[in-house]
């Protein structure tokens, strides 16, 4: 709202100087967006809060100012001299759709002179923003500006049957609006029309068929009261925002509209001449009773922390325009026309809260029952397995959680994976924000090509996130975990083997373990296999205790030229919630062995196919119960060993919870283990 | 008789001295030690003379040769710390390091630092006494604005475009809505924080994004008032922002508080804008099934990215989800 500050000094007087209103306006809920000119030319141009239809007039902002600087409001003029022929005898409205219009007030006025305004009119309209259009129009403007009250002029000749008709848009029927637009209209659009057609968008805009020209000579007035929510919706669709939906919008309370209706014909006359008809139209469907609200003055210190005295909230909201009656303890305040914002004890006492000074009320701290301030269960674990991901040398990314399913594409989903179950938005914004994230690697590889794009080698990351996927019901949302690991893993490792070393499969996974492990969630295991976007071979499905967790790999080369990624990079997702829920953050101390191990070290030529995993089974199946930990310590392929076969080597430890172990216990044990395990695995052991 | 085994004693010492001396590595010294001292070495050989000699000699020849005896040893003790001292300095002159070469480091992670700011956020508040939740995304509108007082087509809506995934699923505009959740069941007095990601239909520029972080608490009690409000977030601002930090509240506009405020704290000679507070309106209470008159909360909600690139000098909220590691490894 754009207020020209000689203007407002109609309704109030300001002696305060710009800057003074520049800095205390915010503290009384305007925000100042700018100020032009200075001293009596300057504008302000003020932000007004969506509940306050009444501060897009200049009365309700001199209001607020009166009420900071403790003087009267000076009203508009309400003087209108009417005369001649009742205007019921020359026109008639009919408001067919009550629910969306409260109330509807219509003056007439013969005889104008359309031509343009005097300079003073135009020059104010001017400095408000709004372009003078002729004298009439004009002061339907002015008279918004003064009352917050969005008003209308048709040219009576041209209504149809002299007639007003609020009602519903007829399916097939459209409109030209002012703007010279063809608007085709359907029932969810109020419109104003005559006998026959619509003639105006009800709170909108006005039609170019009964507009006043310079032939005008008669002249009908609207001043009315559409539903908020019905302005809202119309505009919105109609993609149009005007001066007036903008008010109705917030919704313009019915009660003002008379007022504002008999100053603006009162204007039209002074500037265009003419006689206004005696009387006004005014239909009044929504008629509520202004209603006194009950401020119990106890209520004042319980809500906001400080006593303000008792003559003071009368002051206060009686200067805001409220007839207020203090008695006793309580006070009963009736809001002026056009604070329909007002509604309840709490609202009088923000009134009194905003101009007693928010900055009066003191800082203090709650008195209440204290209780320790603590994490929910699930956000504990998640922040540790987010600590444990850092500690294992890993930093987090956040990617934006709209996608759209041509990301999804560049990794290479098949048809069938349930990660191509992705939930559209139904209103998207852009071309690229179309879809929830059904999974965070391919935002994840987006922020590693971002990277490598960057010349930069080293990139370990991981996000923690949401995703969402469409099922047979509402869409699912879990928490997810995703990593890339490529390049080189640390620095300043020159000197070995002139190079960095770079990053590879078993990187991802002790980055893996690392988590499984810190969270003692379960046994974290891989299995060879995997999605098609892994490189075969080099692709695991990833289970914790057996089951399923998620998938884990290096990216398919394919997939990697997609996302513009050279050479190799390491990836996984797990469903974090799963592995989550198996978390254990609180451990057991487990005690100190008290007795020492012993190790022995066996070592297996097995076909390159036979999984480790599967050689550690056979060893713990073996071993017996004093078998405490295998470790694997070599892996070796080549002369002198048989193509197609590998030596692994394990260090074996043993120990017993109620004793030293004895060397020829342990041997025994090896023994077995020699003579039982090839029997179990086609391998050979080395002795 | 005597004589002869001084004579010898002497010979012994300045023989194995020259030895000693020329001896050029431990194991040379040993054979030198040996000799002299082993034994079958040159002293057991006179030692064992001394059986022969006269009872009176016998007492003064042993003592010779005990003296005797102690000398080597402690000459060759000087010569064996002489040599290891050596080979000592040749190990290290060897082994000597070009200390200024680089270290060695392994990958250290980090915090996003959005996720940082969040983290520090919830500490503080923690510290305050508040219970920290979480909430979903995708949220049911019947909370994310009927509950908090904006029903269908109220102006407020205007300012949170939202993005729907069914015509009454839709994004989460604001984490204020896991306030609506949290309320219902549960008996005042209640302290709770939550924090995530928010949602809103805004084109990408420097300073938006559709997807932006907050922080929303509330606190319910007998007694809250707006004064407890001002309290509980100015010890925040000065917790987050130093102690000198000020903080401001202007009067603002929000269907589900009343009064209402803008919060804004002075950081680096400017007023930074941190979100919006105010008391709980009784109908969003009544609602949550709280009865207004006997108990008042206050709730407010605080941006995390705006401020975060203010406080951080970060010129274009993007770069938080850019992941550029040149950034991310700054903080």
């Amino acid at each position: 709202m754009r207020v020209p500050l000689a203007w407002l000094r109609e309704f109030v007087d300001i002696d305060e100087t710009v800057e003074a209103l520049v800095e205390r306006l915010p503290m009384l809920g305007l925000g100042v967006d700018g100020v032009e000119g200075a001293g009596a030319s300057a504008v302000l141009d003020l932000e007004i809060a969506s509940n306050r239809p009444d501060l897009l007039g200049l009365v309700g902002i001199a209001r607020e100012i009166a009420a900071w600087t403790r003087r009267e409001v000076r009203l508009p003029p309400d003087d209108l001299a009417d005369g001649g022929a009742p205007v019921r005898s020359v026109a008639a409205v009919k408001i067919a759709d009550p629910a969306r219009c409260a109330r509807y007030v219509a003056h007439v006025i013969t005889g104008v002179r359309v031509g343009p305004s005097p300079p003073r009119i135009a020059g104010r309209l001017e400095a408000a923003g709004i372009r003078p259009i002729n004298n009439v129009v004009d002061a339907t403007n002015y008279a918004m500006l003064e009352w917050g009250q969005p008003l209308h002029a048709f040219d009576l000749e041209r209504l149809e049957g002299r007639r007003i008709v609020v009602r519903a848009a007829r399916p097939d029927e459209s409109l030209v609006t002012l703007d010279g637009v063809t608007r085709p209209l359907d029932p969810s659009v109020l419109v104003i029309a005559d006998a026959r057609r619509p003639v105006a968008l009800a709170g909108i805009l006005g039609g170019a068929a009964t507009e006043i020209a310079t032939a005008t000579t008669t002249v009908l007035l609207e001043a009315a009261s559409f539903q908020a929510a019905s302005v809202r919706r119309a505009a919105r669709a109609l993609g149009l925002r005007t001066e007036a939906s903008a008010r109705f919008e917030r919704g313009v309370d019915p009660e003002g509209t008379l007022r504002a209706a008999r100053r603006c014909a009162a204007l039209i006359a002074e500037l265009a001449g003419g006689t206004v008809l005696r009387g006004a139209v005014d239909v009044y469907p929504g008629r509520t009773r202004r209603r006194a609200i009950t401020l119990r003055l106890a209520r004042v210190p319980r809500l906001l922390g400080v006593e303000v005295p008792a003559d003071e909230v009368v002051a206060i909201l009686s200067r805001l325009g409220l007839e207020v009656r203090a008695r006793g303890r309580t006070v009963r305040a009736v809001p002026p026309a056009g604070r329909r914002d007002l509604e309840r004890e709490e609202d009088l006492i923000e009134e009194v809260a905003r101009h007693w000074g928010y900055e009066r009320i003191p800082e203090a701290l709650p008195v209440e029952v204290v209780q320790p301030g603590r994490r929910m269960p699930s956000i504990e674990v998640e922040a540790a397995a987010r600590d444990a991901l850092i500690r294992a040398g890993l930093t987090e990314a956040l990617t934006v959680s709209l996608v759209t399913p041509r990301l999804l594409d560049r990794l290479g989903l098949g048809a069938d994976d349930p990660w191509r179950r992705a939930v559209p938005v139904q209103n998207p914004l852009t071309a690229d924000h179309t879809h929830l994230r059904p999974c965070l690697l391919p935002g994840l590889l987006e922020a590693v090509r971002a990277n490598v794009s960057r010349r930069r080698e080293a990139v370990h990351i991981f996000e923690i996130g949401r995703v969402f996927r469409a099922g047979g019901g509402a869409p699912e949302e879990r928490k997810a975990l995703a990593v890339a690991l490529r390049g080189p893993w640390g620095v300043g490792a020159w000197g070995e083997g002139g190079g960095a070393r770079e990053v590879t499969f078993f990187h991802l996974r002790g980055a893996l373990d690392v988590l499984a492990a810190e969270l003692r969630a379960g046994e974290l295991g891989l299995e060879a296999g995997g999605p098609g976007w892994l490189q075969p071979g080099r692709a695991a499905r990833v289970l914790l205790d057996g089951a399923p967790l998620g998938v884990a790999g290096e990216l398919h080369p394919d997939a990697a030229a997609r996302f513009d990624l050279p050479g190799r990079t390491y990836v996984a997702e797990l469903d974090l919630d799963a592995l989550l829920a198996r978390a254990v953050l609180q451990p057991r101390f487990a005690g100190i062995p008290r007795f020492p191990a012993v190790r022995r070290d066996v070592a297996v030529v097995a076909p390159e196919d036979l999984p480790h995993a599967a050689v550690v089974a056979a060893l713990r199946a073996t071993a017996g119960e004093l078998l405490e930990s295998v470790e694997l310590f070599d892996v070796y392929a080549g002369p002198p060993l048989p193509p197609g076969t590998r030596n692994l080597a394990y260090a074996l430890s043993f120990r017993a919870r109620d004793r030293t172990l004895t060397g020829e216990e342990v041997d025994g044990l090896i023994a077995h283990i020699h003579a039982a395990l090839p029997e179990r695995l086609p391998i050979r052991m080395r002795t | 008789m005597i004589d002869e085994i001084a004579r010898s004693i002497t010979g012994i010492i300045d023989e194995t001295e020259a030895a000693a001396r020329a001896a050029r590595t431990p194991e040379e010294l040993e054979d030198v030690r040996r000799h002299a001292l082993g034994r079958r070495g040159a002293l057991a050989g006179l030692f064992g003379r001394l059986a022969a000699l006269p009872e009176a000699d016998r007492a003064r020849a042993g003592a010779h040769l005990n003296e005797a005896r102690r000398r080597l040893e402690s000459l060759l003790a000087a010569r064996a710390a002489e040599l290891g001292a050596r080979a000592s300095a040749a190990r290290f002159e060897a082994e000597r390091l070009d200390v200024t070469l680089p270290g060695r480091r392994g990958p250290v992670g980090r915090r996003h630092v959005l996720r940082r700011t969040l983290e520090e956020i919830e500490r503080i508040f923690i510290g305050l006494g508040f219970e920290v939740v979480e909430g979903p995304e995708i949220e049911q509108e019947e909370f994310n604005f009927n509950r908090l007082n904006m029903p269908a087509d109220h102006a407020a809506r205007d300012s949170q475009d939202s993005f729907y995934v069914t015509d009454d699923l839709m994004l989460r505009t604001h984490t204020t809505v896991v306030d609506a959740h949290v309320m219902v069941g549960r008996t005042p007095p209640m302290r709770v924080l939550t924090s995530g990601r928010c949602y809103r239909r805004d084109a990408v520029d420097a300073t938006h994004m559709p997807v932006f972080h907050q922080v929303d608490g509330f606190m319910v009690g007998e007694r809250i008032t707006f004064a407890d409000l001002k309290g509980v977030l100015a010890t925040f601002a000065r917790e987050m922002f130093g102690p000198q930090a000020r903080t401001r509240f202007q009067p603002g506009y929000f269907p589900f508080t009343e009064p209402s405020a803008e919060l804004a704290v002075r950081f680096e000679g400017r007023w930074l804008e941190l979100g919006g507070c105010g008391m709980f309106h009784p109908r969003v209470l009544e609602v949550a099934g709280i009865d207004p008159e006997r108990y008042t909360a206050f709730a407010f909600g605080l941006g995390i990215d705006r401020p975060a690139m203010v406080r951080f000098g970060i010129p274009d909220i993007r770069l938080f989800w850019e992941n550029d590691l040149r950034l991310l490894e700054q903080f």
